[in-house]
């Protein structure tokens, strides 16, 4: 896989189709071009449009209740935490990390991901309806 | 590829070429810089997780943030921060695009393309965030 992922980037410079794309190199795609989109959306309507590029505590709160808003950023939350845990994954794969020490590796990095996103819903949560 | 002119001008842009980061070497640098700006964002998605947290605390500790965060060396981290998504971005749109086998024949059209828009969004941010 490690392998596998290095040819998927060297490749695009070698120019050379791969004959058939792991599921990690799709997914990472697929959350790529999504985060292309959502962290958009998020960097114009959290800071761009913004007075001073931030907002106040009141202003966040009553940005936040927003049901779209809430979706986009849950949307952002789960795309960025998958992309972002993957390529570290893709990236001690690619230092060599094999075997057993790999699979408890793998399974720390989902354990994670998934403490990240509930931490996040959580906090978007508490943000949205108890601030 | 290629070859045309006289021995003379093909042999100087051999030259030329050897010295030129662009073509394999341009590919291993975005390669190697592709995984540095994730990890980095990766550290900033956790950096930026610890501060909204900071909304928990109440109007008084976020506004606090707030103004903090419009001092110019966290301005300066801001436009880093742009940098770094533009780059990781844009470049992983062009591994995604000639890696699934579109714009092969362009590579070269989408390097440049996606090099701009980097340089420009960072730019573009950089003015805004120092100069409203």
């Amino acid at each position: 896989m490690a392998t596998q992922l290095h040819q998927d980037f060297s490749g695009a410079t070698r120019w050379r189709r791969r004959p058939r794309p792991t599921f990690a190199w799709l997914a990472q795609t697929v959350t790529g071009v999504l985060l292309l989109v959502l962290l958009t959306v998020h960097m114009v309507a959290q800071h761009l449009v913004v007075e001073g590029g931030l907002r106040t505590y009141d202003q966040v709160i009553a940005w936040i209740r927003n049901p779209v808003v809430l979706v986009v950023e849950a949307l952002l939350l789960v795309c960025v935490t998958w992309h972002g845990i993957a390529g570290v994954h893709a990236v001690l794969l690619d230092l060599g990390l094999r075997g057993r020490t790999e699979r408890i590796v793998a399974r720390i990095l989902g354990d994670v991901a998934v403490a990240t996103v509930l931490y996040g819903l959580w906090l978007l949560y508490r943000i949205a309806f108890r601030g | 590829m290629i070859r045309t002119g006289s021995e003379r001008g093909r042999g100087r842009r051999q030259a030329s070429r050897w010295l030129d980061p662009r073509g394999r070497h341009l590919g291993t640098w975005a390669f190697v810089a592709n995984r540095l700006t994730g990890l980095g964002l990766v550290a900033y998605l956790y950096l930026h997780l610890v501060i909204l947290s900071t909304l928990l605390r109440g109007p008084e500790a976020w506004d606090g943030l707030v103004r903090l965060f419009r001092n110019p060396v966290f301005l300066a981290f801001d436009v880093l921060l742009v940098l770094g998504l533009a780059f990781h971005g844009f470049n992983g749109l062009r591994v995604a695009l000639v890696g699934s086998g579109l714009l092969v024949d362009r590579h070269n059209a989408v390097l440049a393309a996606a090099g701009i828009l980097v340089g420009l969004v960072s730019l573009v941010a950089a003015v805004r965030i120092f100069f409203g």
